[in-house]
């Protein structure tokens, strides 16, 4: 389990991987939030992420949404991993999943 | 180029113990539930509380990863389902076998090794499938529909469900999407999460739930089995499950079914799930571990405050006494308010037996009802946690030895089901524990003959009734014919001895011949601290417990020619013998011109104990010894003073005992064969010299 943020002149590479819930939502907001603050896009990398509960499908969710409120790119990088995608439409968030285009 | 890493610590360790400690409670209240529904078989409302009660214990051991447990526990609960449904009747078999699946589940619980995989498991599954007629199923790993758990018959139906779990949720250790797999087992299910309450992202609290749900399931199962799978979270949630508009009740669809789960969902909680917290707002879970801790820190500011208190009739400062004063009423609150959390009803320990009772009654070949009030008598946790094994024993030997057969019963003119009863009450400072039952009652002459046999008493010793059934709490003392496999070894009755005695309690038997026998256990209501009476003999303190306490009156050497120098004071024309801690204790220096004589109750009746000063009463928090003075029989513990001394605590019970044995053996040794040569039981109305 762990998230790894890559600052560049260009943006914020955020790397999720291994299991994303409860246990390190706190860091993924502040990760998020520190991203956000940066003012640079945001490109999330999910493909090495094996499980996403409800609170990072929030976290995510509200995260696009301020992105696009400021103007903010805010994109998945890489391919959405089956997994990831099957438990994100299971669990009623096939808009989520949509709005997370991937590049 | 900047990067960082964090290394992310689950808590799945926590709610995997957060739901043992649940999942243990839903069993002991399953087991109680299975044996009433032995006594009262058409009873829906027990079939009821048992399917959900097996329900509970699936779903959420699915969501916490116990994934064979969910799985064993599965096939059980169809079995209750068919019986739900009139497919299945209650029978002898069945409720074995879910006792049996019982004992499978808490080793699965306690993840011993082996338990999921055992022979046991896999012969208790065979057999239900056997019962049932139905294949295995396995809830996690099966896409198809639910049909065998929650099919009521007829085409599918749609419903539409509302879910909004509370905000902790998740905290909680639930899942939504283990709930959201769990529908899909009765059906076609569409999910449409809500995402409006959703705050931005710097407000967001990111453990709690924000989102909700709408769903619409197709499914044939009805209002009641949709409602089950929601039955781990119900009570943090809103929750709504209602019919699709135009949606009616199918061909073939039972009605009557259909019906009884409205009924059902419309009960009391009572009825419903009995298990279930009454309101989860207002009772947390905290782990006896945090609680012990509490009531130790407690324990440290009684002893600190009596330090201030020192300080303060020291200093004579009015300013100082105020603070101190304040500081000793919230302290003595604190400390109540501490012993009552610590307070558990016996219920759970009393609810245990029932299974011993229909195991025992069952490979003994009796017929034994267990019967109990006064399961809500609360008293503290660490005395009920002790309790457990000494009430096995009495229970067990009562069984074996007090209860005949039914044929047996018949001939004596007595109902062939017998009865052993359990009752708690409190009795001051004490809770009275009693275990009863209607057999045989204890052969005295066989007791005082094997004891005669044993040496513990001689040929021509005196006993009371109450002195000689005292002797069947001898170590390996035992009047059975032959050892079985229940008891007769004569090793239950001593633990019971030993258990009670180190929790500073006592045990009254009263018998009759052809009626039965009852036990009581006095037991303090809580270990932790006590209200004492603190005294002196020379430097050393000693704390005698206030409850045991009657009165104090003074010695003079008067009274001392009066008595010829023997240990017997007159208390208002009542002789009563005395004990100087002076000379028990071996401790140096001038005796007083006058001594005080606290006079304490004791089974032997009152008694005296000799004391230079008393200095007053006093909250006395209980310190253990330690390992290496546990032999040291007449002292339940120490505590600290105000000033920094040590004090003892007397038990004044052990402490009679005590020096009535040294007393006997004396006497023994001047050649008397009179008396009891071993074992404690006291002389009566004996005068110490």
């Amino acid at each position: 389990m762990g998230i790894s943020i890559k600052e560049s002149d260009v943006g914020n590479l955020l790397a999720l991987e291994g299991t994303i819930d409860i246990g390190c939502a706190a860091e993924l907001k502040a990760v998020l939030l520190r991203a956000l603050g940066s003012g640079g896009e945001i490109r999330v990398m999910l493909g090495e992420v094996a499980y996403m509960d409800v609170t990072a499908a929030q976290l995510l969710w509200a995260a696009e949404l301020q992105a696009r409120r400021s103007g903010v790119v805010f994109q998945i990088s890489g391919p959405l991993p089956e997994l990831v995608s099957t438990l994100l439409t299971e669990a009623g968030f096939p808009s989520l999943a949509a709005s997370l285009s991937v590049e | 180029m900047r990067g960082a890493r964090v290394t992310i610590a689950g808590n799945a360790d926590e709610f995997k113990q957060s739901f043992r400690e649940e999942a243990r409670e839903i069993l002991v209240d399953l087991e109680s539930a299975l044996l009433e529904l032995n006594e009262n078989r058409g009873d829906q409302e027990l079939v009821g509380r048992v399917f959900r009660a097996l329900h509970t214990i699936k779903g959420s051991g699915s969501m916490f990863g116990f994934e064979d447990l969910a799985t064993f526990t599965h096939n059980l609960e169809n079995a209750f389902d068919e019986v739900r449904n009139g497919r299945l009747q209650v029978g002898s078999e069945l409720i074995d076998l879910t006792l049996s699946a019982l004992d499978q589940i808490r080793a699965m619980l306690e993840e011993r090794e082996g338990a999921a995989e055992g022979e046991a498991c896999a012969e208790i599954l065979a057999k239900v499938r056997k019962l049932t007629g139905v294949a295995e199923h396995r809830p996690a790993a099966s896409k198809v529909p639910k049909t065998l758990a929650a099919s009521v018959g007829g085409r599918a139906r749609q419903w539409i469900i509302h879910f909004a779990p509370g905000p902790d949720l998740l905290l909680n250790g639930a899942n939504p999407l283990l709930l959201f797999a769990e529908l899909r087992e009765l059906g076609g299910l569409s999910v449409k999460a809500s995402m409006e309450m959703i705050p931005p992202l710097a407000e967001l609290d990111p453990e709690r739930c924000y989102v909700s749900w709408e769903m619409v399931l197709a499914t044939t199962a009805g209002r009641e089995a949709i409602r089950d799978v929601f039955i781990f979270v119900e009570d943090s949630c809103q929750l709504a499950i209602e019919p699709a508009s135009g949606s009616e009740v199918e061909d073939g669809q039972s009605r009557d079914a259909v019906a009884r789960g409205l009924e059902e969902s419309r009960a009391p909680s009572g009825g419903r799930r009995t298990y279930d917290k009454p309101d989860n707002a207002s009772s947390i879970r905290v782990p006896a571990a945090k609680l012990d801790q509490f009531v130790d820190l407690v324990g440290e500011l009684v002893t600190v405050q009596a330090r201030l208190a020192e300080l303060s009739t020291r200093r004579d400062d009015p300013e100082i006494a105020e603070v101190s004063e304040e500081i000793e009423r919230l302290t003595s609150a604190l400390r109540e308010n501490s012993m009552n959390i610590r307070m558990t009803p016996i219920r759970g320990t009393f609810e245990k037996f029932r299974r011993l009772v229909h195991d025992l009654a069952r490979d003994l070949g009796k017929d034994v009802e267990l019967t109990m009030d006064g399961a809500d008598t609360e008293l503290d946790k660490t005395v009920i946690d002790q309790l457990g094994d000494p009430l096995m024993h009495l229970i067990r030997n009562s069984m074996d030895h007090g209860i005949g057969s039914p044929e047996v019963r018949i001939a004596r003119g007595k109902r062939p089901t017998a009865t052993v009863h359990l009752s708690a009450r409190h009795s001051g400072a004490s809770v009275l524990i009693g275990v009863s039952d209607d057999g045989n009652g204890i052969d005295s002459e066989a007791v005082r003959e094997r004891a005669i046999e044993r040496g513990l008493i001689s040929v021509d010793a005196q006993l009371s009734e109450a002195e000689t059934f005292a002797l069947i709490f001898q170590p390996g003392f035992s009047t059975a014919k032959q050892v079985t496999d229940v008891s007769g070894r004569g090793v239950g009755m001593d633990v019971v001895r030993q258990r009670v005695e180190s929790l500073r309690g006592t045990i009254d038997v009263a018998s009759k011949p052809g009626s039965g026998t009852s036990v009581t256990l006095r037991l303090p209501l809580t270990l932790a601290i006590i209200d004492g009476l603190l005294v002196s003999v020379a430097d050393a303190c000693f704390v005698l417990p206030l409850a045991s306490t009657l009165e104090c009156i003074e010695l003079t050497s008067a009274d001392i020619e009066r008595a010829s120098g023997k240990h017997v004071a007159n208390v208002r024309g009542t002789i009563v013998p005395y004990i100087r801690l002076r000379e028990h204790f071996n401790v140096h220096g001038k005796r007083p011109e006058l001594e005080q004589i606290m006079v304490v109750e004791t089974g032997e009746g009152p008694f005296g104990f000799v004391v230079d000063q008393v200095l007053g009463d006093c909250q006395t928090v209980i310190k253990s010894l330690g390992r290496v003075y546990r032999h040291v029989q007449a002292v339940s513990g120490a505590t600290i003073l105000g000033d920094g001394r040590v004090a003892l605590i007397l038990d004044p019970e052990r402490l009679v005992q005590d020096a009535l044995r040294t007393q006997s053996q004396n006497q023994a040794a001047r050649a008397s064969p009179r008396g009891i040569r071993n074992g404690g039981v006291a002389v009566p109305n004996a005068t110490l010299h």
